[in-house]
């Protein structure tokens, strides 16, 4: 009896997984590397994976990562998608300040206010990729985009879903 | 739920410390980020060598997946030619039959062509493919046009070189890669490519517009030129692209152009061939004359 009351299998001695300050990052890098999927699309406008799941986490948690990793997590993202070195870089350390002072000014966050910040954030990179396209000589008209958006937006529910349940499983609740 | 208040570092010296530095290390990567993307920007070879290093590392991983898709859908297709098969069997040969003819007269053309050039003191020059490579995957994440070819630099495309396929023009290479290269499709927005139309001969440009069609303008102001079902074809012109390779075909007009579909669909043609560029002393004076 008292054995039994003492195995780990049960709810009880469950401590976090090994390389839990890991798992956030390797679950944006594992997103990114979606871009590899033999998809050959006339047009683009699927969602970038990597950066759903970047701010997925960041809305989770502000101590997924430090700001900082936020720099090599894009590094990795523009060289899996191709994007111009150098885009995600600081599109996504730009993201994790904007989210340090987010996070010091509501006062309130529920599962809306979480979706409309998302929104926001992924309007705000959208339009980024949008203005670099330009500049680099490729001046699509912003409605081309609008697919794209909505659907990063409308997905970002399933993100948000990945990044909590891995969040349960690595700190072993 | 009241927001997440952010790591408190509380009284440890130690963690305020670790906070500060984390953000200064923030801001240092944005700085890092913006400069890198400038560089991008200005100079895009500076780059070469880490995208090159980039594709090599991912399009082994891209080809592989392309494989097992490519099976999948080919038990899928392969399926659904057999359901049918005894029609589509008298329709091939009724198009057989027709195309035999065909073949007879443009055989006949293409001598009476060589006769010709022979009498006028043309010189053809022999082209010859550089590589043919499979495309493996696409930019489906971003509003750019990029495909994954799975040659490169040990096969000897370098940037710069036109692809095709058997139906028409792909685009050309801009990464490269030692095994595998990055094509910047032909309905890419910044991909423009001098042509013509093939009825009429009258010249034209192209350029992508995102979205998978091209946008056709004609060069001369004034009528429109096109028709619906019109063949737009490589004219040669600027010394890239070789003449006559079938870029699209017109699907729509509007008020001084045409909106065409690109002929050559990269997720359907098996295989790509890389070219040389067809007058590399044309292209280099250009080249040097952007600078």
């Amino acid at each position: 009896m008292v054995r039994a009351a003492l195995r780990t299998q049960g709810r009880l001695n469950r401590g976090p997984r090994r390389g839990v300050t890991m798992i956030p990052a390797a679950s944006v890098v594992a997103a990114s590397a979606l871009a590899l999927l033999p998809v050959i699309a006339v047009r683009g406008g699927w969602p970038d994976f990597g950066f759903l799941m970047l701010i997925a986490w960041r809305l989770l948690r502000a101590d997924a990562w430090p700001a900082w990793w936020a720099a090599p997590l894009g590094f990795v993202n523009d060289l899996l998608t191709g994007m111009p070195i150098g885009l995600s870089v600081s599109l996504w350390t730009a993201m994790m300040l904007v989210m340090d002072l987010v996070d010091r000014r509501t006062q309130w966050r529920d599962y809306w206010i979480e979706w409309a910040l998302a929104a926001v954030l992924i309007l705000a990179a959208e339009s980024a990729e949008w203005k670099v396209a330009q500049w680099s000589g490729a001046p699509v008209p912003f409605i081309l985009m609008l697919p794209s958006i909505i659907i990063s937006i409308l997905a970002f529910p399933l993100f948000a879903f990945i990044a909590s349940r891995l969040d349960r499983w690595r700190l072993g609740q | 739920m009241a927001a997440p208040v952010g790591p408190r570092p509380g009284w440890s010296r130690r963690a305020q410390y670790s906070l500060f530095f984390g953000f200064i290390a923030a801001v240092a990567g944005l700085l890092v980020g913006l400069f890198m993307l400038v560089l991008s920007l200005v100079a895009p070879a500076s780059y070469a060598g880490v995208r090159g290093a980039a594709l090599d590392a991912t399009a082994p991983v891209t080809g592989a997946l392309s494989e097992v898709s490519a099976t999948a859908k080919g038990l899928i297709s392969g399926a659904g030619n057999y359901w049918d098969a005894a029609s589509q069997n008298a329709k091939l040969k009724r198009e057989r039959a027709e195309l035999r003819r065909l073949v007879t007269q443009a055989r006949a053309v293409m001598q009476e062509n060589g006769q010709l050039k022979a009498a006028l003191g043309l010189r053809e020059r022999s082209r010859q493919a550089t590589a043919a490579g499979r495309i493996v995957g696409s930019s489906f994440e971003s509003a750019r046009r990029f495909a994954i070819l799975s040659v490169g630099r040990s096969e000897g495309v370098v940037p710069g070189m036109p692809v095709r396929t058997a139906d028409g023009l792909i685009g050309r290479v801009i990464d490269a890669g030692a095994s595998a290269s990055r094509v910047l499709l032909v309905s890419d927005r910044s991909n423009i490519v001098p042509a013509r139309i093939l009825r009429g001969g009258a010249p034209v440009i192209s350029t992508g517009r995102g979205d998978g069609t091209v946008d056709i303008r004609p060069l001369e102001v004034g009528r429109n030129p096109f028709k619906r079902g019109d063949i737009i074809v490589t004219s040669g012109t600027g010394g890239l692209y070789p003449p006559l390779v079938p870029i699209a075909r017109v699907v729509r007009l509007d008020d001084d152009g045409a909106i065409g579909l690109p002929i050559a669909d990269p997720s359907n043609s098996s295989f790509a061939i890389v070219e040389p560029p067809f007058e590399p002393a044309a292209v280099a004076a250009s080249q040097e004359g952007e600078r």
